[in-house]
């Protein structure tokens, strides 16, 4: 047995309690000469000796591995994917997972059988923008009888971002992009106009797909719609009103928000990061990925 | 840590603490009022009547009013709030409160604490080998329910968790017999002041007066039991087993002289070779005889041998003890005193002259003191004595009445009238109370004598042998003598005397007999081995071992070594029962791929076998067929429906061929 890699064992307050049964049966039991009550102390005292590998050996053998984590907005709650699993041989009980030091709550699992694993999604709440790192995570188990605490600690690195949290007004700025366009121009996309058919490409939305032509058995092909061409919205960081930084971002992460749900085209323009305008939901997380990682 | 989702303790485990606490409550019925166990059993019904319901007791000013008046309450059923019943009463209200209040973990572990604590207080009422089987039961059922919370809605509903708790306690049992044997049994100074009332516990008293042995005669409770180690058993009819000896008689009534008798060594001629050794276990009685084969001749640790030849011990009797005694059955001679010859002549002047009258006739006919005990043995025999049970009611002063009239007496009768009528003669006598016979138990080879073997005897100072036994009820009832009193009852019973009742009969039958052997048979060994080790038993073992140093800091130093070595011990076995058994099939295809990483072509962990025999096929074209009939045997094996033998053969034959050819 490696005993660097050992769990820790850390009292619980109900040893308190039981280290006061303990004293009371043996101080029952030396000043009465009672044997009955001997051999009770002894049954007590070697469960919880006994108890000591089991603790250890509950905890072990789990490995735990975390899974890609959701980008969130700040002030909401990360939720962390973990897997436990279990390389012994036999089943392990009880076992709490938890991101220490993040304010999470642990989760529980009850049982992980011999050489399966368990997922249990950890959440703690993210707290400013930006990019985090999951370094550790933390096992423990009080099985079997509580008073014992076996902790674990697995190394990981699992990066995360989160975005700045929206707030702001949420009214859109004036469109003064469009003078950079002389005409309007009409974008294919996610549009509300049909504008006819095309033929179907690979990684094409199927919601798209001429289903009825497909019926008549015509080959495959999606519908076409435009968006009313109202042209680019452009949000710029020195264009935002405010002298605080993050306020001004969380402003343009609102911006991004009501854009998309209007499905304008926008475009993102910082301090020496320009996106092109676009829609959808690659260019939406491009844009708030670079509100999160701005510096 | 308790997060926010446990304030409510999960049913199952509940269940387990309400099993647990039910077998704690045989032993508090036996010796507390009954409204306290009565009262946690309410405590764990209602218990279950509120916890869906989510109601428990919250009111401070409530709960302090609760436990007044139990306190009160307790004060009222026995009259004080010191000793052990109140005591353990007051534990005992204040757990049922609890119940009522509970509902975090944290009070579940205090309701599980309170659980152990209870345990010991039911092996300070009791601590017979029933009570310590449902003692034990409790604790395997408190450990359960810990093991249940802490194992939460995993799998499986009473066996899981009950085999948790075993296992836990299975291997615990070599730690608790080393530390039994040898964890220091050291005496605190301070006693508590806490006496168990043996009110329960039968045995004779220092007075044999009419009726006093009759009492015990209907008790089937044990009185102690005995080994003969060296196999020398003595016949039936010899097993008189002297307890204590009374020389001040007033008629029918007898007692002994003293309370303390003093510290003088009784004269005594040890007989090489003759003696008969015994181990003794004995029931505790609350006074402070022991008991041993007619006549001890050494002296027990912690017990003196008295001058009138029985067993003192210094302390009262108060739990199972084992002793070892040496008897001798043939009685030595000694000498008397003048001045104690005069005392045991000594007879109250209420005695009639009838009586009186009896006596001096046989004088009269032949002053040797063996005639005159023939004699009276004759008139015992000849005048219609009877021998029974329920023989009504004598006084102090009835002798005339017993001996003239009603003619009909127990052993205690026979013996005190016949220790009378012999000092009226003019031969010190005296009478011995003690047991006589007893039941062999062929699995355990021990004799069980139970307090319905209950007897009283005489013993004659004759010139020539010294004192000598000699009893009356031999002579009016020889069954009692050689069958023993049970049996001697059954025979009456033919006689309409007293009917034998469907249970005994019923207990007769030899499948209940073993059962019965069995139980005893455990019982004393509960008693001798476990209840019966003490301080002096474990210096006795150690002595034996070879322990070189005996200091209570020593035993304790060696107890915490041993529990230590024993979890290194246990922690590496666990360890070696849980390493998984790789599956062959996996180990096999995990070399290949090692192989096949080195040769250049490592295996992507996301890409699928058939994928990967693809690619590594390219990349090695003249190894292409061998790892294409490799990653068929392996899709085969893994993921076909059955077991192939010989497909697992071929799989294992190409993965080692399919290195080593490259090279």
């Amino acid at each position: 047995m490696n005993l660097a890699r050992l769990p820790r064992l850390r009292p619980t307050t109900a040893l308190g309690g039981l280290v006061f049964v303990l004293f009371a049966m043996w101080y029952a039991a030396s000043s009465q000469n009672n044997a009955a009550a001997y051999l009770l102390f002894f049954t007590l005292s070697s469960l919880f000796i006994v108890s000591i590998p089991h603790a250890l050996l509950n905890i072990a053998s789990l490995k735990a591995t975390t899974e890609s984590v959701k980008p969130t907005f700040a002030g909401d709650e990360v939720s962390l994917p973990v897997e436990v699993t279990n390389q012994s041989g036999k089943p392990r009980y009880g076992v709490r997972v938890q991101v220490p030091d993040s304010g999470g709550d642990e989760q529980a699992v009850d049982e992980i059988a011999a050489g399966r694993a368990a997922r249990v999604l950890i959440r703690f709440p993210a707290r400013a923008r930006g990019e985090y790192e999951v370094k550790r995570l933390c096992l423990a188990s009080a099985f079997p009888l509580g008073v014992l605490r076996a902790t674990k600690r697995i190394n990981c690195h699992q990066r995360f971002l989160v975005y700045p949290k929206p707030e702001g007004d949420p009214r859109l700025p004036p469109d003064r992009a469009r003078s950079a366009y002389n005409r309007p121009r009409t974008e294919l996309g996610e549009g509300d106009d049909f504008a006819g058919v095309r033929a179907y490409e690979l990684g094409q939305s199927q919601r798209q797909i001429d289903w009825k032509a497909v019926a008549r058995g015509h080959p495959l092909m999606t519908k076409q719609y435009t968006t009313e061409a109202t042209g680019a919205l452009y949000l710029d960081f020195a264009a935002v009103p405010g002298d605080d930084t993050e306020t001004r971002l969380a402003q343009l992460a609102l911006w991004i928000i009501e854009a998309e749900r209007a499905r304008r085209s926008y475009g993102l323009r910082l301090r020496g990061t320009e996106i092109a305008p676009s829609l959808g939901q690659v260019h939406f997380h491009r844009c708030l990925r670079a509100l999160a990682l701005f510096k | 840590m308790i997060t926010k989702r446990d304030t409510r303790i999960p049913r199952r485990p509940l269940l387990w603490l309400a099993a647990a606490l039910l077998f704690v409550l045989p032993p508090m019925f036996d010796g507390l009022a009954v409204w306290v166990p009565m009262l946690l059993l309410s405590a764990i019904a209602t218990k279950f009547w509120m916890e869906p319901r989510g109601y428990r007791l919250r009111f401070l000013p409530l709960k302090l009013a609760l436990v007044v008046a139990a306190v009160v309450a307790i004060f009222i059923s026995y009259g004080a709030i010191k000793g052990i019943e109140p005591g353990v009463s007051l534990i005992i209200v204040l757990m049922s409160l609890k119940i009522f209040e509970a509902h975090t973990v944290r009070e579940f572990h205090f309701m599980v604490m309170l659980g152990w604590v209870l345990c010991l207080c039911g092996f300070f009422l009791a601590q017979d080998l029933a009570i310590a089987v449902c003692i034990m039961i409790a604790f395997t059922l408190l450990t359960t329910a810990l093991v249940q919370f802490y194992r939460g809605l995993a799998a499986g509903r009473i066996w899981p968790p009950l085999r948790g708790a075993l296992t836990l306690l299975a291997q615990a049992v070599p730690l608790i017999v080393l530390l039994f044997l040898l964890f220091p049994r050291v005496t605190t100074g301070f006693r508590l002041l806490l006496t168990p009332n043996l009110t329960s516990a039968y045995g004779f008293s220092d007075r044999l007066s009419p009726g006093s042995v009759e009492t015990l005669a209907s008790s089937r409770s044990v009185a102690f039991r005995v080994e003969f180690p060296d196999g020398n058993v003595p016949r039936a009819a010899a097993l008189y087993w002297r307890g204590l000896v009374m020389t001040q008689g007033e008629g029918m009534e007898w007692r002994s002289r003293d309370t303390q008798p003093a510290m003088s060594h009784p004269s005594q001629e040890l007989r090489g070779g003759n003696t008969v050794r015994q181990w003794i276990t004995i029931e505790p009685h609350g006074e402070h005889w022991m008991f041993a084969l007619d006549r001890p001749v050494t002296a027990s640790p912690g017990a003196i041998l008295t001058p009138g030849n029985y067993l003192w011990s210094w302390q009262p009797i108060m739990k199972p003890r084992r002793y070892e005694v040496r008897s001798s059955l043939e009685m030595a001679r000694q000498g008397l005193q003048p001045r104690e010859r005069e005392r045991l002549l000594e007879v109250p002047a209420s005695i009639s002259p009838r009586v009186r009258e009896l006596a001096q006739s046989w004088r009269a006919a032949d002053p040797g003191p063996r005639a005159i005990v023939g004699r009276a043995l004759d008139f015992f025999q000849t005048q219609r004595f009877r021998y029974s049970l329920s023989p009504g009611e004598y006084k102090r002063n009835d002798l005339e009445e017993f001996l003239f009239r009603r003619r009909i007496g127990f052993c205690e009768h026979y013996a005190a009238s016949f220790a009378t009528l012999m000092r009226l003669a003019g031969v010190p006598a005296r009478v011995v109370v003690g047991y006589l016979g007893g039941e062999f138990n062929e699995m355990g080879h021990f004799y069980l004598v139970r307090q319905s073997d209950t007897h009283a005897w005489c013993e004659v100072w004759l010139p020539d042998t010294g004192w000598t036994r000699v009893d009356p009820t031999n002579v009016v009832a020889p069954e009692r003598v050689n069958l023993g009193l049970e049996s001697f009852l059954e025979r009456s019973a033919g006689a309409g005397e007293m009917s034998p009742g469907f249970t005994r009969t019923f207990a007769r039958q030899p499948f209940f007999a073993k059962i019965r052997v069995t139980w005893q048979t455990l019982n004393y060994a509960w008693d001798s081995r476990v209840l019966g080790f003490d301080a002096e038993a474990q210096q006795a073992l150690t002595n034996e071992i070879g322990l070189p140093d005996l200091r209570p800091v020593s035993l304790l130093f060696l107890s915490a070594i041993i529990a230590a070595g024993f979890v290194v011990i246990l922690a590496t076995w666990m360890q070696m029962l849980a390493r998984a058994h790789p599956d062959p099939v996996q180990s096999l295809y995990a070399r290949f791929c090692a192989k096949a990483a080195r040769l250049g072509a490592p295996r992507d962990p996301t890409e699928g076998p058939v994928d990967f025999a693809r690619r590594a096929g390219q990349f090695l074209p003249q190894e292409s067929e061998r790892i294409a009939t490799i990653s068929d045997c392996y899709v085969g094996l893994r993921y076909g429906r059955e077991m192939d033998s010989a497909m697992l053969h071929r799989f294992a034959h190409e993965v080692r061929l399919f290195c080593s050819t490259r090279n």
